[in-house]
């Protein structure tokens, strides 16, 4: 069986796993908050972690990725799902301190800053995916079709199109890299 | 006579509202009582009225905040908040700004999951969202479609409000106790 940590994990945590959550009215396994320590595991503890509307609202995405990075196991992976700044949903929770795009976890890439490694952190991961999805009309109209088919599409949207045609959310697979 | 309503204004700055009671951190201002947003120096069930005029989205944290103005405010009371929307310029003119708002964002006062009773444990009704836009739009009608029909509101802060983009945010809440 595959050990997987459910970061935030909410009412409805994901079957299978150990669910974590700072409030205790949820399905949480374990009482943690982020932003106050590390994480209550050991290093390389876990096959997969996963993070779902979390990375929004911690006061430091970078800690919180090293806390993620360290319990799990090299080769492991982490799932985030979060909103693209440009959609609703990012704006509509008093508690979201960041606003994100798909190139936001490049921080953490090798070689992700201009061909460098970010000196500020040891994380070190790879996109294995990133599926983002559009909200009704632009999934209909093909949008959401071509920027996860094209990465140059992608780059396009991101510059020139997204404050019209408008992101919705980013799930991102990182295989992690120690 | 009724006795005069008794009015908060929180972050009342310069411009105090005219009859209350005002506070906020800096000296330099109107203010009658200089504190802490989440630690005010009043009973509970003190004031028929509080208002949060442009500072909630200075604060650290606006569940804490909004919790002091409900402990303070009578039941029934009057609470008035006012805020930028997020895509206007407004939003991000300020290095105070931690906070970048929509119509929605105290959605969950009024249709609350029971779970986030944990982050937000006041009771607020909305009574009233009201959203103003740059003049040209105003002009065009679109402010009175989205202050009139909250599907059109909604429809214009999923796909439009980028492009016909929003200036304040207003709530009126009444506090339940």
């Amino acid at each position: 069986m595959p050990r997987i940590l459910d970061v935030g994990c909410g009412p409805t945590k994901y079957p299978g796993s150990i669910g974590l959550d700072m409030n205790p009215s949820t399905a949480a396994d374990v009482l943690c908050h982020l932003d106050h320590g590390g994480l209550p595991f050991r290093d390389n503890s876990f096959d997969q972690l996963r993070a779902e509307h979390i990375i929004e609202h911690v006061a430091d995405i970078i800690a919180t990725m090293e806390e993620f990075h360290r319990v799990t196991k090299p080769g492991g992976t982490i799932f985030i799902a979060t909103p693209h700044y440009t959609d609703f949903s990012s704006f509509r929770d008093p508690t979201h301190r960041w606003h994100l795009n798909t190139y936001s976890f490049l921080y953490f890439y090798p070689g992700g800053m201009h061909g460098r490694d970010m000196w500020y952190t040891k994380v070190r991961m790879r996109e294995v995916k990133l599926n983002l999805r559009l909200l009704n009309l632009w999934r209909a109209l093909g949008f959401e079709f071509l920027v996860n088919r094209s990465r140059f599409f992608r780059q396009f949207w991101e510059h020139y199109l997204s404050f019209v045609i408008r992101g919705k959310l980013m799930e991102f697979t990182f295989e992690v890299i120690k | 006579m009724s006795p005069q309503p008794r009015i908060l204004d929180v972050g009342c700055g310069r411009k105090k509202y005219p009859g209350s009671v005002g506070i906020d951190m800096s000296p330099a201002g109107q203010a009658d009582v200089l504190c802490d947003w989440t630690r005010t120096p009043f009973a509970d069930s003190t004031f028929d009225e509080v208002r949060l005029i442009h500072m909630i989205e200075e604060v650290d944290d606006i569940f804490r905040v909004l919790a002091e103005a409900h402990r303070v405010a009578k039941p029934g009371a009057r609470v008035v908040i006012m805020t930028p929307h997020y895509t206007d310029h407004a939003s991000y003119c300020s290095p105070a700004h931690r906070w970048h708002l929509s119509s929605f964002s105290l959605w969950f006062f009024s249709e609350k999951p029971a779970e986030y009773d944990y982050y937000a444990p006041a009771q607020f009704r909305e009574r009233r969202v009201h959203v103003t836009l740059l003049r040209i739009w105003r002009a065009l009608g679109l402010q009175f479609l989205i202050n009139h029909f909250r599907w059109f509101r909604k429809f214009w802060e999923y796909y439009l409000c980028f492009v016909i983009r929003g200036k304040t945010v207003e709530w009126e809440l009444e506090v339940v106790k």
